[in-house]
């Protein structure tokens, strides 16, 4: 186990080279310059060269993208902003647990939205308890988050006053954004806990449970709710994936200083140090949170701790 | 059922976890900023909505008052200047301290210039200025390379700040809290991403403000900023969208204010397009275009019937130079136009190509392009609408690869502006080309008389030249002023703002009722 672990973790080192690869590569092919964008229409081209020397933007791609690995990894140094000179780390760690925050509250909402619907109308299928939150939920996997957005803060901030509309300095900021971006990935896991369900039911050992005497309880959720949740956990951790991308459209909805919005703020100057951080962490986060669902395939399911404890390969 | 308890805790937990409940602190006015704040160092950038929070921060040798007919002197006392117009000795104001209790000297002011000298995003405002030294601790002397009238709007923009405190905060100057500037409030708390808490400077030389606590807040969604105002989050909201004004009025009382804007939406033709075998170099094409215009129907369309409609580049109300009179305007004539076609031998009309403009499809710029497409299509002129992103229409518009365009400026306060649309030195800024081996326009005067705009001093006299500029290139028939957008300005009912502005609103004006 500890070895499959590590090996994933070293998987990290290829996946943030090669993204830091791609976008000094699209940073090299796309027109424009940071200094231009920092100095204005303007500045001569004399002055726009010399900042963008200084800024080390001129040097050739290669050897660029090599003094940036070189420099993150012995120095732990991830440069400074063009824009604000400002310590690449220092805004975007800030930014990029606010981000994280919101994901990870809005994937467990997602989970704990849609999961227990979805056993129910499994459960219920083909009833009334069935139809109404199936249909209620493709309505609302069909709707895009930046509605629901909209709706809460018309009812909660414009005609209640309850919530307030920007920012995340308390819990009250959080509630509205979270929600936001779980709604839609909730309906999502109940489609999925109903369909995953529905076939650990119809199995075999769901029927001996049945045939043994086992209570409809037992029956459920030891031995259905536990087969049936693999392929959940693989939705959900690739929902929170998602979500720290897709986390923009409630940080920028909500005025929230997440990685996301900052990302595309910077993109318009070509802030070189911050997309690259910026989007090495969320790399890094992704990878990260597969393995986790990885790892937690292997706390649910006996068969796949057997075979990373034995070594066995199937 | 043990486990789902788990997870609700779980859950709280992370919940709880982001941060504290805020504590109910002093009265604070809150005030949005559309764009993050980079710096606290004033010349990091010359974005407006960033200049409007250092302006609570940072004065100038001269100040702007939009409501009462521009500059005014603020940290100088008295200006004289030489009779070449080249020498400026600027006496400053008694009494002035830095933030950090530190007075106000000459060598503060020739330190601050000699910065912002140094960095070339302030080359339009400072290249003319050869020299800059202190006589005594009171006194500045400007040395011009050639006469420059235009030189108050330098003396607004270059702020001073104290050459102590900014030399001793060294690299970190404008990336942490300080307190060199000389205005009614200094930065306490700041953070690029969400914004900055200010205090009240109780040593303002001109008295502490009433406002004790000032609050930015990032807030670049209109709508979000529509509902955090509506919400009482915000105290002061300015540049609001016309869409939602009866809603924001209503919230705000009498709070409010529609404000003839210090911009222009207008539309140019690039008479130098090959479309349609060079249709749009013919004069009177053009001039049948403009006399189609129906500028009323574009104050309807874009600002509800609540804007200006415009025949100045720059509104006279903010730039006294600015020719009100003297110059063809292109008033709405059908009949006119449609004469026009037929003398140009188009009696059954004629397509120009595309009306190309950038931003949203619901934007002032797009609105416009939709009414002008109508009214030409009143004469027989046909033409198609293009509206893209601004990265890829305006390299496109500098680059004069286009038909038609919908462009717009803002934020003028000298004449002297213009050269940014018509002289040839202009180059990535101006939209119509006037230089040019194939141009019929009378170019070298036009350059002649922007020269001669910059160097004199006497108002009549820049109004004189500018007058005969602008009749030059109104004659030309390639841009048509068409609106002055209002600006609407509205405000919390425990606020009193004095006479509302469009642009540079000042904090120490206000005050709680």
């Amino acid at each position: 186990m500890y070895k499959y672990v590590l090996k994933r973790l070293l998987f990290l080192i290829p996946t943030i080279f090669g993204v830091a690869f791609i976008i000094f590569l699209v940073m090299n092919i796309t027109p424009g310059d940071p200094a231009r964008a920092l100095l204005g229409l303007s500045a001569p081209q004399a002055d726009v060269d010399t900042l963008n020397h200084e800024l080390g933007y001129d040097l050739p791609f290669l050897q660029k993208y090599f003094n940036y690995l070189k420099n993150m990894i012995l120095h732990q140094d991830f440069g400074r902003s063009y824009f604000t000179k400002q310590s690449v780390f220092d805004e975007v760690w800030p930014r990029y647990v606010i981000t994280i925050k919101l994901a990870l509250i809005g994937v467990l909402l997602s989970a704990l939205i849609g999961i227990p619907p979805g056993i129910y109308t499994a459960v219920k299928q083909y009833s009334l308890w069935d139809t109404i939150p199936s249909v209620i939920a493709f309505f609302i996997a069909a709707i895009p988050a930046f509605v629901f957005g909209l709706l809460m803060l018309f009812i909660f901030s414009l005609k209640l006053n309850w919530l307030p509309s920007f920012g995340a300095t308390t819990v009250y900021h959080f509630i509205m954004p979270t929600l936001t971006i779980a709604i839609p990935p909730a309906a999502q896991v109940m489609r999925f806990t109903k369909s995953s369900m529905l076939e650990a039911i119809r199995q075999d050992y769901v029927r001996t449970a049945r045939a043994k005497g086992a209570s409809e309880r037992t029956v459920i959720w030891k031995h259905a709710l536990m087969n049936a949740l693999l392929p959940v956990i693989t939705q959900v951790g690739l929902s929170l994936g998602t979500l720290i991308c897709g986390a923009v459209v409630a940080e920028k909805m909500f005025s929230i200083p997440g990685i996301g919005s900052l990302i595309i703020d910077r993109i318009l100057y070509k802030d070189e140090p911050i997309l690259l951080a910026g989007t090495i962490l969320i790399s890094i986060c992704f990878t990260v949170v597969m393995l986790i669902v990885d790892i937690t395939y292997a706390f649910i399911d006996p068969r796949i701790r057997a075979k990373y404890t034995t070594g066995r390969k199937e | 059922m043990k486990r789902v308890l788990i997870a609700v805790f779980v859950f709280l937990t992370v919940l709880a976890s982001c941060t504290a409940f805020a504590a109910e602190g002093d009265k604070t006015l809150v005030l949005r900023t559309e764009r993050a704040v980079p710096s606290l160092d004033w010349e990091q950038t010359t974005n407006t909505s960033n200049m409007k929070v250092w302006h609570q921060m940072f004065e100038g040798l001269y100040g702007m008052d939009e409501a009462n007919n521009g500059y005014y002197n603020e940290l100088a006392k008295d200006v004289k200047i030489s009779d070449d117009q080249m020498t400026y000795t600027v006496t400053l104001i008694d009494g002035v301290t830095f933030q950090n209790g530190d007075p106000l000297k000459a060598s503060d002011v020739v330190f601050s210039y000699n910065r912002a000298r140094k960095n070339s995003r302030f080359n339009y405002l400072t290249s003319m200025i050869e020299d800059v030294s202190s006589t005594d601790d009171k006194t500045v002397v400007f040395k011009l390379n050639k006469p420059y009238s235009p030189i108050a709007h330098t003396f607004f923009c270059v702020k001073i700040a104290s050459e102590r405190e900014v030399t001793e905060q060294g690299e970190k100057y404008g990336t942490v809290p300080h307190k060199a500037g000389t205005g009614a409030y200094y930065v306490t708390e700041f953070d690029v991403a969400t914004g900055m808490k200010m205090q009240a400077y109780e040593g303002y030389w001109r008295g502490a403000p009433a406002i004790k606590n000032v609050q930015y807040v990032v807030i670049d969604d209109l709508s979000a900023a529509v509902i955090a105002f509506k919400n009482n989050e915000l105290g002061y909201f300015e540049d609001v969208p016309l869409s939602e004004w009866d809603f924001l009025s209503e919230a705000s009382g009498e709070n409010n204010a529609l404000i003839k804007g210090n911009n222009i939406l207008f539309t140019a033709i690039n008479y130098l397009s090959p479309t349609n075998n060079n249709i749009l170099a013919n004069q009177k094409v053009r001039e049948a275009i403009f006399y189609a215009v129906n500028k009323n129907d574009i104050n309807l369309a874009v600002s509800n019937g609540r804007g200006v409609e415009a025949t100045q580049y720059m509104p006279s109300d903010y730039v006294a130079t600015s020719p009100v009179s003297g110059f063809k305007t292109y008033d709405y004539n059908v009949e006119k136009s449609k004469e026009l076609l037929k003398e140009a031998g188009y009696p059954d009309g004629v397509d120009v190509g595309t009306i190309l403009t950038y931003g949203a499809t619901s934007a002032s710029k797009a609105i416009l392009a939709q009414v002008l497409q109508a009214n030409l299509a009143e004469v027989g002129i046909t033409a198609q609408v293009s509206v893209m992103e601004a990265a890829v229409v305006t390299p496109r518009l500098y680059a004069q690869d286009y038909d038609i365009c919908v462009f717009s400026d803002y934020g003028n306060y000298d004449y002297n502006n213009i050269r940014q649309q018509v002289h040839s030195e202009s180059t990535g800024m101006y939209v119509v080309r006037y230089k040019d081996p194939a141009s019929p326009f009378n170019w070298q005067r036009i350059e002649e008389l922007v020269d001669a705009g910059v160097n004199t001093a006497d108002v009549a006299k820049r109004l004189e030249y500018y007058t005969e500029l602008w009749s030059i290139v109104m004659d030309t028939a390639t841009i048509l002023p068409c609106l002055h957008d209002p600006v609407g300005v509205v405000w919390a009912k425990d606020l009193d703002v004095g006479k509302p502005v469009p642009t540079y609103y000042k904090v120490r004006t206000f005050k709680w009722k």
